[in-house]
Formats: structure tokens, C-alpha cells, sequence
């Protein structure tokens, strides 16, 4: 019996948590249409909110593969939405760690499960990358088209190629606090519900 | 009008080189010549497929911002409100092709094709399983999601008295419930249909490149060629 | 052939829905019908035929079940897929494609069978069960009952011998479960071997061979053809099943004729985005204080008129008169409760009695008032024995009763049920009639949405009737007309 092993099961369920998370990412986007610098606080909304069902997601499958795969479902999903392919040696580069990291522990120490989805949060930061490549250039051309220079600034401010290491922070940050978030929703409901 | 069908792999061929092709600033008229090529293509596409309505919306929406930039591009970018309209309209005109050419894969391409299309790129069959069921959940979930949302409207607690932590939880923690309960009973019927047997997964569609393929793929890697030299090459 | 010899089962953390040195044995082509109150283990032994236990439901179990000659301990599940068939309670949840024709042929691609054949066997299934127009098309467009219809066809497309069946008219209409009555005809005609667990039994009487009572994981009673169609109304009851035939119901509730308030709904129009669907009702009195049934054939509007009593849909600019108020969509919303369908929509907090509490709203309460009502309210529905479980760990049932007694404790006056009785057993359909004639006592007003005659008959005072979109009847319910009533459900069969 080999139970370390994803069998359908496995692949049903992270193809449903993967579903949540997006829900959560459109969830959280569609404030992003409010202000651009909204868009900056992916880094702290979507771990935070996300690591409820991210959380869940952890007690039901329990072996290795399960952050790999989702992280290359969520690449090919951001790919064919248009959101572009330069974020997916991320994606996947941070799933796979999160995965190693989260085997460390057994799928079970919760040390190694908050550390885990700190990196795993790191796929959020792929969002940015397609406004970021494009923003030198944009930010020149506005320039050459005579706009301010503080205009410029002001737009770009929050997201640009020096910022990201900020974000990309941020996101194992958020996403490591987002465990102990996650962790007591998951205790207060499905715990007790007899469900994990 | 004849119904052009493509491929699934050039579908994907296609997104990858409008995503290339937005990556990278348009400057020159024939990058913008390309751009607008590049997005009118999946437009026309829509059209054929009969969906003329997103097609025109797409057309309006790029069009507008397209010729706001061009024309209000040179002047003063005094006050926030003109800032801001040509801000989204840059991001508009920058994003928009490959948002359109995503639209029109997702719409056009049944699931079972994208399944058998990624079998035949390698892919395991299990990660082709749960995409599968990925896109099967979108639609499940905003529909439990209206249910719910139908119970919090009924009971009161739509804004939980403003407690932005209790309103996030009324919304996910039912709905992952759900999705538990629907994803056991879907595994059920699953594996008791065969699934997760040791052999190769089969599908009745049966994929070909034709006439129609290698044109877009042919237009495409060109518009892709002569970025590259227009940017690199001037 | 089936053969179970000794088996006894315990799921893994529950007592519930175990069997006690189970033996049957079901000979090919035979029609065997399960039969028995929730929990009584007819579901495992559908499970036990087609290998989910002890593949994938956990649990001890020792005996030895062979079917067709294997011992299904020892085969995997992929191999019984051609060999065993089933179809599940919820039309909603078992399938896996988005569209109709990707899941008639789901199973067939699992197991590898070339693409020609594929086409093939979904032409030739459509064909058998004349599906042709369901062909094509996205699976959540679809009613409950033609998806419940899909479901059929995709494992008919493997072509099994053997077809388990686990309540599979739970969540269907009467027209709905005489295609799959038809459905299960022509399988029985094929000689297909059918296992049929279930509670609405009528539209089995003819087509059950043998019919198994079943009790706490033991077998009770056995019948034959001819003692099944010999059963009676009065026979069914002591068993505490459903009736086998609609026109045995009795009718001896009396419905209180006190000279009640009464309630007005006007302008009641409201159509879907689609422009297919909706209501149109001009005016409708109804008397308030009474437990009104709303009933319909498929899509005649009965959901859709009850969203809109509950003030769920802003659009309609309908009004409700009553006395001397006039409570527009918004004002409904906070004078109306509602049962739902999924019962699991609408539970929230952490434990029965948090959920109770999350009704109360009224803010002149102190927190020892309202801790007060809750512990009345709960002691009312006999759930204090619950008040601290997590709504999601009770039972089907429990869940119902719990959305009852958040529905008391929110005060409102109008009360509205989405279906309260699909997939449940005699003794819980009676119980939850008692609990609504209770609301009523309470003076509440109370709207059923449903197709259970039985439960009408036993506990509803007013009949609305509904055709596409328009009250067709409006009258009490008494001897004379429950006559029609009978006619309205059984004229589909």
C-alpha cells in the first residue's frame, strides 16, 4: 500500500483548494480596481484571507506533490488568463520549496507548515511581475511623452523592480502570520466539526 | 462565414506571444502596427465564434484607450482625475491583448480538448485531473457562493455589524464546507466510474493541426520576430 | 451474482449506518429494493457491492462480499467500473465534466477505450435512453433531473452489469423520477441486475423483485414481488416506510379554520436573466397564522415565488400586505426566514447554540436574556443535548432543526421552507410536520415549497398551486379537495 503516493483523491482535492484560492485572488483583485495601490496589498490580503482554505488544504492531503502541483496549476492558470509566463519559475520554484519544507515536518509540525506556505505565498509576487517588466519602459515613454516626473513616480511608486524584494518579503511574512490565521479557523470550525 | 477551429496548442501557442509581445513597450509605429494586429485577431476569432457581442465590447474598450493615450498623451497630466484615466487607459492598452486572446481560448476551448491537448504536451494525466476539476469548481463555488450569500442577506449579518474578520469568515467557512462535501461526493462518483486506473487516459476528440493552425502560428511567431528585431535591431 | 456472507461493518468514527452479520445474496437480473430509516446501513450495502468500502470509506470489516465471482476486497476500484455502475444521491455534485457529452463518456475515457469506440458507445447510449437533445450542452444549464438523467447514461456507457443506486430520487421531481423509472426499466429489461436504496418508494412497486427492510445494519424483513404490491398503507407505516402508492394516503388533519388576518401579495413579477423563467402574479390572498403548501410541476416558479415572499431578489416590485403594512423586497427580508434547500448554506458559527444566538437581534436584550431564549429555544426542538456541537458534525435532520430554531429565535413572523423533506425517511418527514404545525401554534405564518404529497397531506391547511409562473389554485385544504390534490401528483405518474 503505498500511501505516499497522490492518488485521485489527492488530485480532486488540490484541484478544489487551487479553485478557492483563485476565488480568493479574484476576490481580492476586484478591490484592486479601486486603487492601484491597492494592488500593492495583495502581498498581505491574499495570504491572510488565503491561508483559511490554504490552511485546510495542508490537513487533507499530506504528502509531498500537493503544493507542487498546485503551484504549477496556478502558473498554467495565470498563463492562459493573460497574466502572462514570466511569473512561473516562481510559482513553481516556491511550491516546490514549500513543498521540501512542509515534508520536513511531516505534513504535520505546524513550524514547518506556517514556514511552508511563507514561501508558497510567494506566488502572489507573480502578479506584479508583468506591470514591473513593462514599467521602465512605460515609465520612459511617459517621461518622453512630457509627463511630470512625479506623476510617474507616483504610479510606479508601489510597484517597480526595486520594491519587489519588499514584496516578495512581505508575502513570506504575511503568509507565515497568515498560518496562525489560518490555523485557528481551521481549529474553531473543522476541527471541531470532525472534519480534519 | 466558415467556422475556424484551432488546436488547442495554438491557442496556448498564441497567448504566449501576445504575452511576449505586451511584455515589451510599443514606441515605434510598426510595434504598435503589430499590437493592434495582435489584437485584432482574437476579436475577429470572437466574431466567427458567433460571439459578437464581447467582441465589440473588447474592440470599444481597447479603441477608446488607444486613442485616449494617443491623443492625450502630450498634454500636462495636471490634476489627478486625468492622471489617473490615462494611468488605467496605459495599463488598459498594455494588458488588453492578451486579456481578449485569454477570453477567447477560455471561451472557445472545451475542456475535454485542453485535457487532451496537455496529454499530448506530456503532461501527466493527474495534473490534467485536477485542472479538470479546477475549471469544474469555478462555477460550483459561485453558486454555492450566491446560496450563501442568499442565507447571510436573509439572516442579517451580510456586514456581521461591520466586523470585517466575522464577514470573511461567514463567507468562506460555509463555502468550504461546501466544497468539501461536493468534492467528496465528485471523488465518489469518480473513482467508482473508473478513474485513477493505471492506463493512459483516452478522449474522443482527436487533435490535428490544420490549414488554420499553421497560419496563426505562422502570424504569430512573425509578429514575435519582428519585436524582437524592431526593439533589439533599430 | 452478489453474494454477502457474514459481513460486518463499522465506518471508522461513527455507530451510525453499520451492519451486523449481514448475508444476501442477489441473483442476475434481479431488482432489489433497500429499504429502512436514515442510518439503517441500506446505503453500505450498495457500497459494499461496489467496492467504496473498503477502498475508499474507511472502517473495520470482516466477512467476504464476491461479486460476478471476485472478491471485492481484493479488486481495485478501476477494475469494477465495468463491472458495477452507480448512481448517487445528488445530481449536483457527482459529475465531473462541465459539459454533457464530456461526461457521458467520462468513465469510458478513464479506462482507456479508443476514441472511435468512445463515440460510439455515447451515440448508441443517447440513443437508448432518447437523450439526444441533452447532448451537447453545459451540465449546470440542466434540472435536477436531467442531470440526474446524464448520470445514468454515464455509466451505462461501461456497460455494467450490476447498478447500485443510492437514493437517487431524493432531490427529483415526480416527472423527474418517471424517466428514471423508465431509466430503470429498460436496464431491468436488459437484465441488469438493479440495487436500489431508497425512501420514495411508489415509483418502485412494480419494478422491485425482492424488497429488504432494514434496521441498525440488520435485515428485518424480506418481501416478495407479490407481497410488495400487496403492501398497504397501513403495513407501510408499521414498517416506517413511505407509502408504495400515492392514492392510499389518508387525509384526517383538519386544518384550523379560524378567521385569521389576511395576507396580500401584489405585482408579484419577476422573470430570470435568461427570460425563461419566472413568475407573474397579480394579486394572491392568503391567510396568514397557516402553513401554506406552494406546488408546481418542474419550473412552474415555486422557488422563484418563494425568493421572492423572502425578499431575496430586489427587482420584483412586488408588494405584501399585510394588516396594515405594506412590506416592500427589503422589508420582506427582515420578516421572512428561510429554510433553505441546502440547509448547509445557512449555518455560520461554531456551535447550535451560537447559531441560535446569531438570530437574535434584538439589541434591548441583555447577553443572560438572550443565552436564556437560546437554552428555551433549543430545549423546544430537542437539540440542548447539541448545544455545543459544531452545526457541521449533526446530521441532516439536526442540521434542519437547528435552521428551525435560529428561525424561532429570529422573531420574524413569516416562515419559509425550500424543500424540507427531500431525502428523508418517514419518522423524520412526521417530525419535522410536527415542528411546522408547532410554528404555526406559534402564530407564525408558513410557506412549503414541495412535492411530497404525504407531508402536505399531513400537516398543510392552504394549497397554492403554480404553472408556469401563475397561480393556477388558491384554496384551503380540507376532504373535498384533497382529493385534487391526490390527482395533481398522481396524474404524473
Amino acid at each position: 500500500m503505498n500511501d505516499n503516493k497522490l492518488k485521485v483523491k489527492d488530485f480532486i482535492t488540490i484541484g478544489i483548494f487551487t479553485a478557492l484560492i483563485f476565488v480568493v485572488e479574484f476576490a481580492c483583485g476586484m478591490l484592486g480596481f479601486i486603487h492601484p495601490y491597492i494592488v500593492a496589498s495583495y502581498v498581505v490580503l491574499i495570504p491572510l484571507v488565503g491561508s483559511i482554505p490554504m490552511m485546510l488544504f495542508y490537513t487533507k492531503v499530506e504528502k509531498f506533490g500537493m503544493l507542487t502541483i498546485m503551484s504549477i496549476l496556478i502558473a498554467i492558470i495565470m498563463f492562459v488568463t493573460g497574466m502572462g509566463w514570466l511569473g512561473a519559475p516562481l510559482i513553481i520554484a516556491a511550491g516546490l520549496i514549500a513543498d521540501l519544507i512542509a515534508k520536513k515536518g511531516g505534513y504535520k509540525s505546524f513550524k514547518s507548515t506556517a514556514l511552508s506556505h511563507g514561501v508558497f505565498c510567494l506566488w502572489i509576487c507573480a502578479n506584479y511581475f508583468p506591470v514591473i517588466v513593462t514599467a521602465k519602459d512605460y515609465r520612459k515613454s511617459l517621461l518622453d511623452g512630457g509627463y511630470s516626473a512625479e506623476y510617474c513616480d507616483a504610479l510606479f511608486r508601489a510597484i517597480n523592480g526595486k520594491t519587489i524584494a519588499i514584496l516578495l518579503a512581505l508575502c513570506f511574512i504575511f503568509g507565515v502570520i497568515g498560518a496562525f490565521v489560518g490555523k485557528a479557523v481551521v481549529k474553531k470550525h473543522f476541527e471541531k466539526a470532525g472534519i480534519v | 462565414m466558415i467556422k475556424i477551429h484551432l488546436d488547442p496548442r495554438t491557442k496556448l501557442f498564441m497567448i504566449f506571444a501576445v504575452s511576449f509581445i505586451v511584455m515589451v513597450n510599443a514606441v515605434s509605429p510598426m510595434e504598435w502596427a503589430v499590437r493592434i494586429i495582435v489584437t485584432l485577431i482574437p476579436v475577429f476569432l470572437l466574431a466567427n465564434e458567433g460571439r459578437y457581442v464581447s467582441a465589440l465590447r473588447f474592440l470599444l474598450c481597447y479603441g477608446a484607450a488607444l486613442l485616449l493615450l494617443r491623443f492625450y498623451i502630450s498634454a500636462e497630466s495636471t490634476g489627478v482625475i486625468s492622471a489617473l484615466l490615462v494611468g488605467y487607459c496605459g495599463i488598459v492598452a498594455q494588458f488588453m491583448p492578451a486579456m481578449i486572446m485569454a477570453w477567447y481560448v477560455i471561451h472557445t476551448t472545451k475542456i475535454g480538448e485542453f485535457m487532451s491537448a496537455m496529454q499530448k504536451m506530456h503532461i501527466p494525466d493527474g495534473i490534467s485531473v485536477s485542472l479538470a476539476v479546477v475549471m469544474r469548481f469555478f462555477p460550483t463555488i459561485k453558486e454555492e457562493y450566491l446560496s450563501i450569500n442568499d442565507a447571510m442577506k436573509m439572516r442579517g449579518i451580510s456586514f456581521a455589524g461591520g466586523r470585517i474578520t466575522k464577514m470573511i469568515e461567514y463567507r468562506l467557512v460555509p463555502l468550504m464546507f461546501s466544497c468539501l462535501n461536493i468534492g467528496e461526493e465528485l471523488s465518489a462518483a469518480a473513482v467508482t466510474r473508473g478513474l485513477g486506473a493505471p492506463v493512459r487516459r483516452t478522449s474522443p476528440v482527436q487533435l490535428r493541426f490544420k490549414a488554420a493552425d499553421w497560419l496563426m502560428i505562422v502570424v504569430f511567431a512573425a509578429s514575435m520576430i519582428l519585436f524582437v528585431i524592431s526593439k533589439y535591431f533599430r | 451474482m452478489i453474494e454477502i456472507k457474514n459481513v460486518n461493518f463499522r465506518y471508522k468514527g461513527t455507530d451510525e449506518g453499520g451492519l451486523h452479520d449481514l448475508s444476501l445474496t442477489i441473483n442476475d437480473g434481479e431488482t432489489v429494493l433497500l429499504c429502512g430509516s436514515s442510518g439503517c446501513g441500506k446505503t453500505t450495502i450498495g457500497r459494499l457491492i461496489n467496492g467504496l468500502i473498503p477502498h475508499y470509506y474507511k472502517g473495520e470489516l470482516t466477512g467476504s462480499v464476491t461479486v460476478n465471482g471476485r472478491d471485492i476486497a481484493k479488486t481495485e476500484l478501476y477494475d469494477l467500473a465495468g463491472v458495477v455502475g452507480t448512481v448517487f444521491q445528488n445530481p449536483r455534485s457527482q459529475f465531473f465534466a462541465i459539459d454533457t457529452d464530456g461526461e457521458i463518456t467520462f468513465g469510458a475515457e478513464n479506462i482507456g477505450m479508443p476514441p472511435e469506440a468512445i463515440i460510439s458507445r455515447k451515440n448508441d447510449t443517447a440513443n437508448e435512453m432518447h437523450i439526444e437533445r441533452l447532448l451537447d450542452r453545459s451540465i449546470f444549464e440542466l434540472s435536477g433531473g436531467e442531470k440526474q438523467i446524464i448520470a445514468c447514461a454515464s455509466v451505462s456507457v461501461l456497460s455494467p452489469d450490476i447498478m447500485v443506486l443510492d437514493e437517487p430520487s431524493s432531490n427529483l421531481d415526480s416527472s423527474a423520477i418517471m424517466k428514471l423509472k423508465a431509466i430503470l426499466a429498460d436496464w431491468k429489461s436488459h437484465g441488469k441486475t438493479i440495487i436500489i436504496a431508497e425512501h420514495r418508494l411508489y415509483f418502485l412497486r412494480e419494478l422491485a423483485d425482492r424488497m429488504l427492510l432494514l434496521d441498525n445494519g440488520r435485515i428485518t424483513k424480506e418481501l416478495c414481488a407479490d407481497e410488495i404490491k400487496a403492501l398497504t398503507f397501513a403495513d407501510t407505516e408499521q414498517m416506517g416506510i413511505r407509502p408504495l402508492s400515492l392514492t392510499d394516503i389518508g387525509y384526517s388533519h383538519e386544518s384550523k379554520s379560524t378567521q385569521n388576518e389576511r395576507l396580500t401579495l401584489e405585482n408579484f413579477v419577476f422573470t430570470y436573466k435568461d427570460g425563461k423563467h419566472g413568475i407573474n402574479i397579480p394579486e394572491l390572498e392568503l391567510p396568514t397564522r397557516s402553513i401554506i403548501a406552494i406546488i408546481g410541476h418542474n419550473g412552474a416558479g415555486k422557488s422563484t415565488l418563494a425568493r421572492n415572499i423572502c425578499g431575496l431578489e430586489k427587482k420584483c416590485k412586488g408588494v405584501m400586505k399585510l394588516g396594515d403594512k405594506t412590506l416592500k423586497a427589503k422589508d420582506r427580508l427582515r420578516s421572512c426566514y428561510m429554510i433553505m434547500q441546502d440547509v448547509n448554506h445557512q449555518l455560520f458559527t461554531e456551535s447550535v447554540r451560537d447559531e441560535v444566538m446569531l438570530s437574535i437581534t434584538d439589541k434591548q436584550m441583555t447577553d443572560t436574556d438572550k443565552l436564556q431564549k437560546s437554552t428555551e429555544i433549543l430545549t423546544q426542538l430537542d437539540l440542548s443535548a447539541y448545544s455545543d456541537t459544531h452545526p457541521m458534525a449533526l446530521s441532516g435532520g439536526q442540521k434542519q432543526r437547528t435552521a428551525i430554531a435560529s428561525g424561532i429565535a429570529s422573531s420574524k413572523p413569516i416562515i419559509i421552507f425550500d424543500e424540507p423533506t427531500s431525502g428523508l425517511d418517514l419518522a423524520h418527514m412526521k417530525q419535522v410536520a410536527g415542528e411546522i404545525l408547532k410554528l404555526r401554534d406559534m402564530g407564525k405564518t408558513i410557506f412549503i415549497v414541495t412535492h411530497d404529497m404525504e407531508f402536505i397531506l399531513s400537516c398543510c391547511d392552504h394549497i397554492v398551486r403554480l404553472e408556469e409562473g401563475r397561480v393556477v389554485g388558491n384554496t384551503t385544504l380540507n376532504q373535498d379537495n384533497a382529493a385534487s390534490l391526490r390527482q395533481f401528483f398522481v396524474s404524473e405518474i
